[in-house]
């Protein structure tokens, strides 16, 4: 029986995500084409020595003589077929472009999640553990603090305090930002040898530290509050009757208790993590996703900007799915 | 006989069809009442959002009254060769925050050749330049100074030539309406409720009835006491405490800063920009010779006003949303939540940037607009839920039991019950709205007519504020915005313990 109710829940959950990205598909459509001003103003450069053939060839794509459900339908043809026109300013397909900053943003905010994670659930954990204490207010405060912080600000400070040395300190770390790894040392035809991944991870230090420190404290402090949460109930109170140590009763009943807010939480902040990264990546010219999206808003790259929105949504909705299948893994009382 | 079959949601009951049929008409008159106030919503904030886009398009400057252009033409006599023309005029003066129209013309000599296009190039001394195209361009100059406009001419030989001119944007002496709308907003709205009840107890005295309603008395008391309660615990909280001192201090600021403003911000003063700090600038001069200690002062107002207001929109935006999703229910219900998901989605500055970038030019309304359009969805979500469990209370069975509408106990029961919940997210919205307008102002996506933080930090990192030794271009800005969020979160979380304490017990 569980797994029949099972399936169908997971079943439910695909048929959500399928019409959700749909939905995004569709707002982002209408976002384009239903701001005030003629869209083929905006989705063709104002300068003249845009090629006039190019305009053309895009007018034939996007079918922008028909009528708005015709284009509609073309567009979500089209994104589902890759085929997404070209960039203006690079004349290079914009499903290249996106695929290639893709992969980049990923490492960065993948590798900034799991740093999040582990320092957040930690702070969190220990500050519930050791509530009151003089840990739990600093690190309440420290956090709230940077909650409270513009991450392209923070970012700024680092990248200064990062390469200059600050009181005339030598022997203060140096670390790089601007580009992928050092092209210059390595050239820019990207292998994966054990210099260039060291590189690359050397780069990766600014702008993931950046972006964890940034989104700490939402973690840590959730984190903190479902574990007093979970240990004012009634099972704990009897685990420490029984006898248990106050980290066996954390360990085993507080934190298992703990964890499905957590990962429900988790997998909604990805959507602000990734705003998060699209600051980082314009301070530090890490050419990702966010870094492509303001350029192409700079030079007013339309084909570009048209896919971000999605690319942004579909993986926000991946996200909490996932974190949907981890709660049904975790959490045994919604198989039931 | 189709409203019977409709799936019967919870609030049904069994009571015969004269019930039901009332039950249902009322359901369609909130629903009618709930969209036709969506409706209005929409309408009321797409024209404005519209105007908004409009006015402050200064490429198309279509639609624009011509009462509100300041029609100028820059007459440019361009001959056809690869030199540039001695001076082409005196200097024109144009008028800041109006639509100025530059009129290029440039006569091409036989031979067939016709003029291919015209770049116009307007820029500011110190600040990036603007790139228009067209014999006939508009554009609105954003702060009082020098404007240098740049014409280039390409015929189809493929020749170029070029000419300069200067441009004398001067302030416009505002007229009362302009600078104080947003005041008058706000007063006419808080004068509406005194005026509402002056109506009131006009009519009650006219019925020979007591000026004021021993009932009412005691629900001002009360309310008065439940007021006073709420206070003595913010304050005895630690972190409402230290948030309503650092709140308190940034209102001050905000209502007197301006006033106590050494240097007028929209004065320029080329000859002393980047200048050092000193007795006469405290904190040293911007790109364009503005005063950064005044402009400090100045965003402070900005920055608040931008954030409360936003936050507003969104949230009563979010709350009629959650209200009739939740109340409604059924699949009309599953259709709003559908969409709120899709909005929810997108990461909400990813939105924000694109739907800016889109408007092209902003200004402070547009910069609420937009923050505010953009972000109701968590809060529909959260009165959504809420509702969900309150229609299932007792009181509300009660009020439907002896013969309340949907409207009234929407009205007297699901929203009072909701709203210390929006109230506590209402206060958290607008520390992420003071962070999103520093964040889009960075990105470039800045009011083009107003001074905020987040608007000197995007200058200050542009000019790199730190290699020309005015380090506190950044930092101040920065650690302010940092504390302004932190006095707004800080009030928020302690008024979500205080107000609703059995849904976060900590």
């Amino acid at each position: 029986m569980a797994g029949r109710s099972f399936r169908s829940y997971v079943g439910k959950r695909l048929v959500n995500v399928a019409l959700t990205i749909i939905g995004i598909m569709i707002l982002n459509f209408l976002l384009i084409h239903l701001m005030p001003g003629d869209p083929s103003n905006q989705l063709f450069p104002r300068d003249p020595k845009f090629d006039q053939s190019l305009k053309w060839q895009l007018v034939e794509k996007f079918r922008l003589n028909d009528s708005l459900p015709t284009q509609l339908g073309t567009y979500i043809y089209n994104t589902f077929t890759g085929d997404w026109g070209t960039s203006y300013t690079t004349r290079r397909p914009v499903f290249d472009i996106i695929m290639n900053d893709l992969r980049w943003t990923m490492l960065l905010v993948g590798v900034s999640t799991v740093l999040t994670i582990i320092l957040g659930m930690g702070i969190g954990a220990y500050s519930a553990y050791r509530r009151g204490g003089p840990f739990d207010a600093g690190a309440t405060s420290i956090t709230l603090f940077f909650y409270g912080m513009p991450i392209f600000w923070l970012a700024i400070v680092l990248q200064l305090l990062f390469t200059t040395h600050p009181l005339a300190m030598h022997w203060w770390p140096q670390l790089p930002s601007g580009g992928y790894y050092d092209t210059e040392r390595y050239g820019s035809q990207l292998r994966l040898t054990v210099p260039i991944i060291l590189s690359i991870g050397k780069y990766l230090i600014l702008p993931t530290l950046t972006l964890a420190i940034g989104s700490v404290a939402g973690i840590s402090l959730i984190m903190r509050g479902s574990l007093i949460d979970a240990m004012t109930e009634d099972y704990i109170v009897t685990a420490r009757a029984k006898g248990l140590t106050d980290y066996q009763v954390l360990r085993r009943h507080a934190l298992p208790n703990g964890m499905p807010p957590m990962i429900a939480l988790i997998a909604m902040d990805i959507a602000f993590v990734i705003g998060g990264a699209y600051q980082v990546e314009v301070v530090f010219t890490y050419p990702g996703i966010g870094y492509e999206t303001m350029n192409a808003i700079w030079n007013l790259d339309f084909p570009i900007l048209q896919f971000v929105v999605v690319i942004g949504g579909v993986a926000v909705v991946i996200a909490n799915f996932l974190g949907d299948m981890l709660l049904l893994y975790v959490d045994p009382r919604i198989k039931a | 006989m189709e409203s019977l079959s409709r799936p019967a949601s919870c609030c049904e009951r069994p009571s015969g069809r004269a019930a039901t049929k009332r039950l249902v008409r009322t359901r369609c008159d909130l629903e009618m009442r709930a969209l036709s106030v969506l409706v209005a919503i929409v309408i009321v904030s797409s024209g404005a959002l519209a105007l908004a886009s409009l006015v402050s398009d200064s490429s198309s400057g279509v639609g624009v009254p011509s009462a509100l252009q300041s029609r100028l033409a820059v007459a440019f006599a361009v001959s056809q060769t690869n030199e540039s023309v001695a001076n082409a005029g005196p200097d024109q003066n144009i008028t800041v925050g109006s639509l100025a129209t530059l009129n290029g013309s440039a006569s091409v000599p036989s031979q067939g050749a016709t003029i291919v296009n015209y770049t116009w190039k307007l820029s500011q001394t110190g600040s990036l330049g603007v790139t228009l195209y067209g014999e006939h361009v508009t554009f609105v100059a954003r702060k009082a100074g020098l404007y240098v406009a740049n014409l280039t001419i390409l015929d189809s030989n493929n020749h170029t030539s070029w000419d300069i001119t200067l441009l004398v944007a001067r302030e416009r002496p505002e007229t009362f309406l302009q600078h104080y709308w947003l005041v008058m907003l706000i007063g006419g709205l808080v004068a509406a409720y005194p005026a509402f009840e002056v109506l009131k107890a006009v009519r009650r005295v006219s019925e020979g009835l007591p000026l004021i309603a021993p009932t009412t008395r005691e629900k001002f008391k009360l309310s008065v006491k439940k007021l006073r309660e709420i206070n003595r615990k913010l304050l005895s909280n630690r972190m409402g405490l230290v948030g309503s001192i650092l709140l308190t201090a940034f209102l001050l600021m905000a209502i007197f800063g301006p006033l106590l403003a050494p240097y007028d911000v929209t004065k320029f003063n080329l000859i002393h920009k980047f200048e050092k700090p000193s007795n006469a600038h405290w904190m040293g001069t911007d790109q364009d010779g503005v005063d950064i200690f005044s402009q400090l002062l100045e965003g402070a107002r900005t920055s608040i006003i931008i954030g409360i207001f936003s936050a507003l929109i969104a949230s009563l935006l979010g709350t009629v949303v959650g209200l009739y999703a939740g109340y409604v229910g059924g699949w009309k219900d599953e259709v709003v939540m559908r969409l709120n998901d899709v909005v929810l989605s997108i990461p909400w500055l990813v939105l924000m940037i694109v739907v800016a970038a889109l408007l092209g030019t902003i200004d402070l309304l547009g910069i609420i607009l937009i923050i505010g359009f953009t972000g109701w969805s968590m809060t529909a979500r959260m009165v959504r839920a809420q509702v969900l469990s309150i229609r299932e209370k007792e009181f509300v069975e009660r009020a439907r039991a002896i013969g309340a509408s949907d409207m009234t106990i929407v009205r007297r029961h699901v929203f009072p019950n909701t709203f210390p919940l929006v109230f506590a997210n209402t206060i958290l919205t607008v520390a992420i709205a003071i962070l999103s307008e520093a964040t889009l102002s960075y990105l470039r996506l800045r009011p083009a007519d107003a001074v905020t933080w987040g608007k000197m930090l995007s200058y200050a990192s542009e000019s790199s504020a730190f290699q020309i030794g005015l380090w506190s271009w950044i930092v101040i800005p920065g650690l302010l915005i940092v504390l302004l969020v932190l006095a707004f979160t800080m009030v928020g979380y302690a008024l979500d313990e205080i107000l609703n304490p059995k849904l976060r017990k900590r």
